[in-house]
């Protein structure tokens, strides 16, 4: 937390290694939470590059409220919402989930370390994209639902259900999946 | 809710780790300088916004909201005043100190009445070291009302 606030004036006051050390920090997390979300990894990266270089343009007027991780997550989040939106508004008329499938290469290009990960990747992919979103950024990024709620510009009620109906969905198809 | 925790804890436990590659790496922190070096020039280049200037700070918006009350404030007892006279006569020029005087006296009325505005009194007296007559605002104001209604009556 000091060492994020003490980046964030060096990067204020024009540091490039200060906005390097930023970007090597948290770029695993960013792009982490950027796939899961969006399920296409060069759209993922384009939402993690435009968020730093919004972040550089802000150079010397930016202005840190809570947390630096939280900032980026939301931005990220921001960024992954309106790229979502895009791409629904494009293939109107198709189930989003099968669309955001169709987009993505397999959860084993990315690597993600185990087959319980690319399990559970696959399991977040059967969810509406806001009630993934939730269950992301609470669970894995570590978000209040306050901050989910501000960043998503809803109350926190309908983050809360979100939340609920998310896991109890993932529930049943893991518990189908298992009578199978 | 035991089965929620689970997943809570299923889903907790397997938070995926997706690098980045070097390609990226690089795409994102150049574009990232160049909008930094972009930033730098524009702030050192531009010029500085007063509005921007104003409303980063809160005391700075509190002050500019005042200010903003008491310029309207003031335009419109202009306009009344001008209103009720029926012809415009040019006030005369007022003093900042007479200003001030009256604002803190109508302040003091406004909060606590006549013992403020005595109260005022003595704090200005003392501070600019003169020395009052014995007469209270109180006194002064039935005097000059007793006044107001001899002269009626004659």
């Amino acid at each position: 937390m000091v060492e994020d606030r003490l980046l964030v004036w060096k990067f204020n006051r024009g540091s490039k290694e200060a906005l390097r050390r930023i970007y090597e920090k948290y770029k695993d997390d960013l792009l982490s939470l950027a796939v899961t979300l969006l399920r296409d990894r060069s759209a993922a990266e384009d939402v993690v590059h435009d968020v730093f270089v919004s972040l550089a343009r802000s150079c010397g007027t930016f202005r840190l409220n809570g947390t630096l991780k939280g900032y980026l997550s939301t931005c990220v989040a921001n960024g992954a919402r309106d790229r979502n939106r895009l791409r629904s508004a494009r293939n109107t008329g198709l189930d989003g989930a099968e669309s955001m499938s169709s987009n993505s290469a397999g959860p084993a290009e990315y690597a993600m370390g185990s087959e319980e990960s690319e399990r559970l990747y696959d399991l977040l992919a059967r969810l509406p994209y806001e009630q993934r979103e939730v269950i992301v950024m609470h669970l894995h990024h570590g978000m209040r639902f306050r901050e989910i709620a501000k960043a998503a510009g809803v109350s926190i009620n309908t983050v809360q259900s979100r939340y609920r109906y998310g896991l109890d969905k993932l529930r049943s198809i893991v518990n189908g999946e298992v009578t199978k | 809710m035991r089965l929620i925790e689970n997943m809570e804890t299923f889903i907790r436990a397997r938070k995926p780790h997706i690098a980045t590659n070097a390609d990226t790496d690089k795409r994102i922190v150049d574009d990232s300088f160049a909008a930094m070096e972009a930033a730098k020039a524009g702030l050192k280049g531009g010029r500085p916004n007063l509005w921007a200037a104003v409303l980063r700070s809160k005391v700075t918006r509190l002050a500019a909201a005042a200010m903003i009350i008491v310029v309207i404030g003031i335009l419109i007892h202009g306009v009344s005043r001008k209103q009720t006279d029926g012809q415009t006569v040019p006030a005369p020029a007022k003093s900042p100190a007479e200003m001030m005087t009256a604002m803190s006296l109508n302040i003091a009325y406004r909060k606590g009445g006549l013992e403020a505005v005595e109260k005022q009194c003595d704090k200005a007296f003392k501070m600019l070291g003169l020395q009052p007559t014995r007469i209270s605002a109180r006194e002064l104001l039935e005097e000059f009302s007793s006044e107001e209604v001899e002269r009626k009556e004659s």
